[in-house]
């Protein structure tokens, strides 16, 4: 890293912070993207892979380019955001989902499912075939949502590299899998494309759990290791959210990492299935 | 602390047992030595009694000799026997007295030998005696009174005298010892009576202050532990510091009679914080303390109890009230310390004195509060630990997913990079060779590029040098027209002045002049006016606003306005549209008249004789508009030249004719601009046919505004809501319970403004046993239902304020109201609106006694009702009873039926609060039995659980939707749902809605006219919002219509067009939606021109200004943000929906 953006020594240091904070008001107040509420290490450690990456000495130059040239904002906001995930991910999580909250979910007439911060999709297809396999996909409806427009389009396009589909396929089965992955994929050209008819029943949208408020009840929400990111004023704001979408007893997947246990909204759910992070609403009556 | 147990230990303290064990000993030797006293007292008194009688005897003895001789005497002088008798006498008590003496001398024996003595004696005497009487007997009285001559009974008798001195002295001596030993015996049981009393006193003093030094010990010992227990009480589960102290200082206080106090926490080696306190003024200094400094300080470094007397008066702990302020006099101050580590610090002030007990208390609690201070600030350290560690284990899942990321990019690009340096190499052989070609190429090209930009240059400045003409000549046009006007129109007024000749001094050819002058004058202004017209067509400058434009009304205007101008020339004008002709055409209506106008008017005034005639016709591509007259016609030569400006066939036509011969220049230009032509046939002197040809939609339409005027329409502001203005209810101007309520009487609330009736019906509900409140107004009928929450209300519709329907919606809307049963009374047939804004009853006036009395039963058997009623509608007898089964609960009656209609049968007849029914009935559907339900009058309509095994299509849930909030599908985990559904609505049945929520729910068919019979499409595929917005707008009278995403609206809109019937007034449009989104759908719908006016509020989940920007962009009217504001999604609609 540049010697001379040195952000250990104190001066440097402060200036960093205030270089640090200017920017991330100004991504709020030009493009309304509140980033305001995010863990602070992760996005200035985000932020230093940034300045490395456009060659610029300080975030001062990355301000300056955010507000004056278009475009550049779409290319920042990759970094600010970690698009990771993969199919099945944390396999016990889906198949404490399969085993124990879709016999609950096979009681709706139409079910709702909200996977928010959905990033490049893997959780969100996963879902999808795992309602499918469940005979469930037909009448469920997966709302999608992310704050970055370039990894939902990912998302939407549902192509994934063909190398990584190994993986997939393996948790896929540890998940408890009634079908082979590849019955819902096909691979050409180093890349596999998902279902189109997975796709159906997907709503891919942009939505903000800093800013933006709940649209639709949902029978269960997934949201995994996305509260890491956020400080716990904005945790408290999301599971807010949360509890404000979910049917009565509707349930809540977090993260692995993740806990309810200091947010002031930690009342509002109950345990259902606690070593895989899954909650239920807890029924105010 | 603890005293040894009562079993095991001694009985009483070992001083009491000593105590008590002294009076047992004391009391047993007062009784012996009592005892004895007594005994010899009682010995000493025998014998005075004796020494006594003794006493007597010896006088009775003697007295007996006495008399012997006195008898014996008698008889000797006398010799009567009659002087015997004494003699006899005396001789025979003799003996009986000598016995007695010797008995009551018996423990003397000198007395007794003496009274041995005595007897002797006296036995000689009464010998002498009798020998003497013997001998007088004989007759020898000289020698009896010889015996007596020799003085031997003198001596015997003196003898006996002096013995019996003797005895008596002796026995006088005897006496008087005994008295003295009788009276020392005496004396001594007096003292020891007195002595013992004294030491029982003593003893008994001793043992009541033993006791009372136990009792008192006892009593503190009991006081301190109490004191403990309740701290230990307060300080008891998971607290927080603050609260903690709150608590700890408040008992304190309490519990020892402080007047005000604090407590400290130690928040370091050497500092102290106040974190609560017990009445400390809001302003006190010193809220952090170093050890040593200061009082507490002090106390602290020196870890033992402050007590402190006298305190001065600016102590910094004062004693506060409303009223005034004091110093408190004594201060405890007691450091709170575990292994000699002081956790906290309490102070307390007292305003009297305090004494040792509260010192001692305080010195045992303070271990306590050190206890419980520690392990709450572990507590909260660890608490503090946890969240660190979640946090860090947040932080460090962070980093792991950014270095996936990363790693995942560094793959990526390696990768990338991989395959493009491959393709770099062969493109570059690639590239090389085809390098030089392009070099070839590009000399060549240069050269052509050159020729080229020298010709564009040129071409540039011709172009340039054309607009610039044209924009001069337009200029010039618009300048020249104005310069032209200006003079003209002083010219025209003046003129016109002249002409009317209002002096009367000008001659009739001068006013024919001047008429003139006008004539021509406005034909000068009309041809100024044309020609401007013309230049802004040809430069392009008029704004086309197409709209969908219904040709009928269309011709109906020219024949309006030429049917009178042909009759007047005598000539016929007819205009017809063909049937097959569309109803409609998208074009710019002005224009378009315009044009019609010109041809017409033309048409009209070169006719002479015959007839004019507009028709319009259409073929696939277009529409035509003939003009046909019988007029002079145009020779073929000038068809061309008489649309051109300044062109016409006879240049003296217009002049005959009227009209600057512009006309159809502008008309052809105009029919060009909207997409069309205009083409002439024509013969002179058989008339001429103009045809404008059409498009049937305007080709270079663009998207434009929306159509409303937005000017003010946001400031439309709903009709203010009635509400009880008055904060005072106003005394009722009869007599009424309000001030006299019993807190658990059944009240009723009677609102009606005729005072008669009021009091009749106060005088009924008190004989039924109700209490009244009785108000004349609306607004504090409202007030008071609120104030004193009546058990029900008896409402009047014609109140002199507002409406009884209108309180009567207030109350339904109002949660805290809703549940009042109110029972309606009008003279107008209300019953409609009254029942279906949820009243329990109606009655038209004037009402009979019975029928209140009825009334108010009814109230009575509604507030009685306590039982709660489910209905199951299910055919399979099976899942009947197994449903039953599920849901048995207490005070839960569960009627079960069969088919629809057993259910419709039974919803007529008892109202229930929830029913649970099954789709699949032998009878009729599920749907149908909901719809029936609905539709029925006398049906009330309990909050419905749809159970069903039946697959459920979309269009079959939405449905379902309208009247079932909760549907569940049979499958192993339902049964458990079902009992939580069942349980909720009963619970919020109790809790909020009693009984008629569901009617509640179509509120009012109110006097909002904007919703009245409206058609609404609401685009929206969360059930939740369907669910809540078909709830409100249908009771409002508005008619809805649902698409569940962006494809269904535009099929549900295109449907709708064209039918007047079922024409959508307004459209709620949801972003967020499967499919095609909110967006997609609104630009789609605003790409057609008959749906540009059709009124869009976009339902957005999004709160950013951009996102509100997006959705206004893309068509909406205005926007409303989610989860949605009732009052203001209403008034929306209201200022949108076309009036």
């Amino acid at each position: 890293m540049d010697a001379e953006i040195d952000p250990t020594s104190a001066t440097h240091g402060q200036r960093w912070e205030i270089e640090f904070r200017l920017l991330i008001e100004a991504i709020y107040q030009v493009y309304h993207y509140d980033f305001r509420g995010y863990a602070a290490a992760s996005l200035k450690r985000r932020l230093r892979t940034a300045l490395v990456n456009f060659e610029c000495r300080s975030l001062s130059q990355i301000q300056d380019r955010l507000i004056n040239e278009p475009g550049f904002f779409g290319l920042l906001l990759n970094f600010l955001t970690v698009p990771v995930s993969e199919m099945f991910r944390d396999p016990g999580y889906f198949r404490a989902l399969r085993e124990q909250v879709v016999p609950l979910l096979r009681t709706y007439p139409s079910i709702k499912i909200w996977v928010a911060g959905c990033s490049t999709g893997e959780e969100v297809y996963s879902l999808a075939i795992l309602l499918r396999e469940e005979g469930l996909l037909e009448r469920a409806l997966i709302y999608a949502t992310d704050i970055n427009p370039q990894t939902l389009a990912k998302a939407q396009a549902g192509v994934y590299d063909v190398d990584r589909i190994a993986a997939f396929t393996d948790s896929h089965q540890r998940s408890g899998a009634r079908s082979s992955l590849s019955d819902y994929y096909v691979a050409a050209y180093g890349r596999a494309v998902f279902d189109k008819s997975l796709r159906r029943r997907i709503v891919f949208s942009d939505h903000s759990l800093a800013t933006d408020s709940v649209f639709a009840e949902v029978q269960l929400i997934s949201c995994r290791n996305v509260l890491i990111y956020f400080n716990r004023d904005l945790q408290d704001r999301a599971l807010g959210l949360f509890r404000e979408a979910l049917c009565r007893k509707g349930f809540l997947g977090i993260g692995s990492k993740e806990s309810l246990r200091f947010s002031s909204e930690a009342g509002a759910f109950d345990d259902f299935v606690p070593q895989e992070r899954i909650f239920q609403k807890r029924d105010p009556a | 602390m603890v005293q040894s147990s009562a079993h095991s230990g001694p009985p009483l303290p070992p001083s009491a047992l000593a105590g008590f064990m002294a009076a047992v000993l004391a009391v047993i030797l007062m009784a012996i030595l009592s005892y004895q006293a007594q005994t010899r007292s009682v010995a000493a008194a025998d014998a005075v009694t004796q020494g006594v009688e003794l006493i007597v005897q010896i006088q009775n003895l003697l007295s007996s000799a006495k008399d012997a001789e006195t008898g014996q005497r008698g008889f000797l002088l006398a010799g009567d026997e009659a002087y015997l008798e004494p003699f006899t006498s005396g001789k025979a008590a003799i003996n009986g007295e000598l016995d007695q003496m010797t008995r009551l001398t018996g423990q003397s024996p000198e007395q007794r030998q003496r009274v041995d003595q005595l007897r002797g004696l006296i036995s000689a005497k009464l010998d002498e005696l009798q020998s003497t009487i013997t001998l007088k007997r004989a007759g020898k009285s000289e020698a009896a009174l010889a015996i007596v001559r020799t003085d031997r009974g003198k001596i015997l008798m003196d003898k006996i005298r002096v013995l019996v001195i003797d005895i008596e002295n002796t026995d006088r001596t005897e006496l008087a010892q005994r008295q003295q030993e009788w009276q020392r015996t005496a004396i001594l049981s007096t003292r020891i009576t007195w002595i013992g009393s004294i030491v029982l006193l003593v003893l008994i003093g001793a043992a009541a202050a033993l006791v009372s030094r136990d009792y008192r010990a006892r009593q503190l010992q009991s006081w301190l532990r109490t004191g403990q227990m309740g701290l230990s009480e307060r300080i008891q589960g998971d607290q927080t510091l603050d609260s903690l102290g709150e608590n700890v200082v408040s008992y304190l206080a309490h519990y020892l009679g402080a007047q005000v106090g604090a407590i400290y926490i130690a928040e370091g080696p050497d500092r102290f914080r106040r974190f609560a306190g017990y009445a400390l003024p809001a302003q006190l200094p010193n809220e952090t303390l170093r050890r040593g400094d200061s009082l507490i300080g002090q106390a602290v470094k020196d870890n033992r109890l402050l007590h402190l007397t006298d305190v001065p008066p600016d102590y910094t702990l004062p004693v506060n009230s409303s009223i005034g302020k004091s110093s408190p006099r004594e201060i405890l101050i007691a450091p709170a310390s575990i292994d000699r580590t002081v956790h906290a610090v309490v102070e307390l002030g007292f305003l009297g004195r305090t004494d040792d007990s509260q010192q001692q208390l305080l010195a045992l609690l303070s271990t306590m509060i050190a206890v419980a201070v520690r392990s709450s600030k572990d507590r909260t350290r660890l608490e503090e630990l946890l969240q660190e560690t979640q946090r860090q284990a947040e932080e460090l899942q962070t980093q792991q997913e950014e270095l996936r990321v990363n790693n995942e990019e560094l793959e990526e690009q390696s990768r990338a990079l991989k395959v493009s340096h491959a393709q770099l190499e062969s493109q570059q052989a690639e590239l090389e060779q085809t390098n030089s070609q392009l070099e070839e190429q590009t000399r060549l090209l240069e050269h052509q590029k050159d020729e080229l930009s020298k010709q564009r240059g040129l071409l540039g400045e011709r172009a340039a040098d054309l607009q610039r003409a044209n924009l001069y000549k337009s200029q010039f046009l618009a300048n020249m027209s104005h310069e032209l006007r200006t003079p003209l129109n002083s010219t025209l007024i003046l003129a016109k002045l002249l002409a009317d000749n209002k002096d009367g001094n000008l001659t009739e050819q001068q006013v024919k002049f001047a008429r003139t002058i006008t004539t021509a004058g406005n034909d000068l202004l009309a041809l100024i006016n044309d020609v401007l017209d013309l230049s802004k067509i040809e430069a392009g400058k008029i704004d086309l606003k197409p709209e969908v434009v219904r040709l009928a009304k269309m011709v109906d205007e020219q024949s309006r306005l030429f049917q009178p101008l042909a009759e007047k020339r005598g000539i016929k004008f007819s205009a017809t549209v063909l049937p097959a002709t569309p109803e409609t055409i998208e074009t710019d209506p002005q224009r378009l008249g315009q044009i019609l106008k010109n041809l017409c008017s033309n048409a009209v005034k070169f006719t002479e004789v015959g007839e004019v005639s507009l028709l319009v016709s259409a073929t696939a591509e277009s529409l035509s508009f003939t003009v046909t007259d019988t007029g002079v016609g145009i020779p073929e030569n000038q068809h061309k030249n008489i649309f051109e400006a300044f062109q016409q066939a006879d240049g003296s036509i217009h002049r005959k004719f009227g009209g600057t011969g512009l006309g159809l220049s502008i008309s052809r230009d105009l029919a060009h601009r909207l997409g069309g032509q205009i083409t002439l046939q024509s013969t002179p002197g058989k008339g001429s046919t103009f045809t404008l040809t059409l498009p049937h939609v305007l080709p270079t339409a663009k998207a434009g505004e929306p159509a409303l005027d937005e000017t003010g329409i946001r400031a439309a502001a709903l009709a203010a809501p009635l509400a009880p203005h008055q904060r005072r209810i106003a005394p009722a101007q009869i007599e009424d319970d309000r001030a006299q309520l019993a807190s658990n009487a059944r009240v009723i609330l009677i609102v009606e403004d005729d005072v008669a009736f009021a009091g009749i019906l106060r005088d009924l509900a008190h004989e039924l046993g109700f209490q009244c409140i009785i108000t004349h107004t609306a607004g504090e009928g409202l007030l008071a239902a609120t104030q004193f929450k009546p058990s029900a209300i008896l409402l009047d519709i014609n109140l002199p304020d507002h409406s009884g329907l209108g309180v009567l919606e207030q109350l339904k809307r109002n949660p805290e109201t809703r549940h009042i049963p109110v029972h309606v009374a009008s003279i107008a047939d209300h019953a409609h609106g009254a029942l279906e804004l949820g009243a329990m009853g109606f009655a038209q006036k004037p009402v009979t006694r019975e029928q209140l009395i009825e009334a108010l039963g009814r109230i009575e058997t509604k507030l009685a009702q306590r039982v709660r009623r489910v209905l199951v509608v299910e055919d399979d007898e099976r899942q009947r009873e197994s449903i039953r089964e599920l849901l048995g609960m207490a005070d839960l009656q569960i009627t079960t039926v069969a088919s629809a209609g057993k259910a419709l049968e039974a919803l007529r007849t008892v109202t229930f609060d929830c029913m649970v029914m099954d789709l699949s009935l032998p009878d009729f559907s599920g749907f149908e039995l909901l719809e029936r339900m609905q539709e029925q009058d006398g049906v009330s309509v309990p909050p419905v659980i749809v159970y069903t095994g039946r697959a459920l299509s979309p269009d079959d849930e939405q449905k379902l939707r309208r009247f079932s909030k909760s549907i569940i599908l049979k499958d192993a985990r339902s049964p458990e749902r079902l009992l939580d559904e069942v349980t909720l609505f009963l619970h919020q049945v109790e809790a909020t809605l009693p009984a008629d929520r569901q009617r509640m729910l179509k509120v009012a068919r109110d006097q909002d006219s904007a919703f009245e019979g409206r058609r609404i499409l609401v685009v929206e595929d969360d059930v939740r919002n369907v669910f809540a917005l078909t709830s409100l707008l249908e009771p409002k009278g508005a008619r809805i219509q649902i698409a569940r995403n962006g494809r269904e609206a535009l099929d549900a809109l295109l449907a709708a067009t064209g039918r007047e019937a079922d024409r959508i007034d307004l459209v709620l449009m949801d972003v967020m939606m499967p499919e095609m989104d909110g967006l997609t759908a609104m630009r789609e719908i605003r790409k057609r021109p008959e749906w540009k006016k059709l009124p869009i509020v976009a339902l957005t989940a999004k709160a950013m200004q951009d996102d509100l920007e997006a959705c206004m962009d893309a068509g909406a009217n205005d926007y409303i943000a989610k989860p949605l504001d009732v009052e203001k999604l209403l008034s929306l609609i209201r200022v949108w929906m076309p009036k």
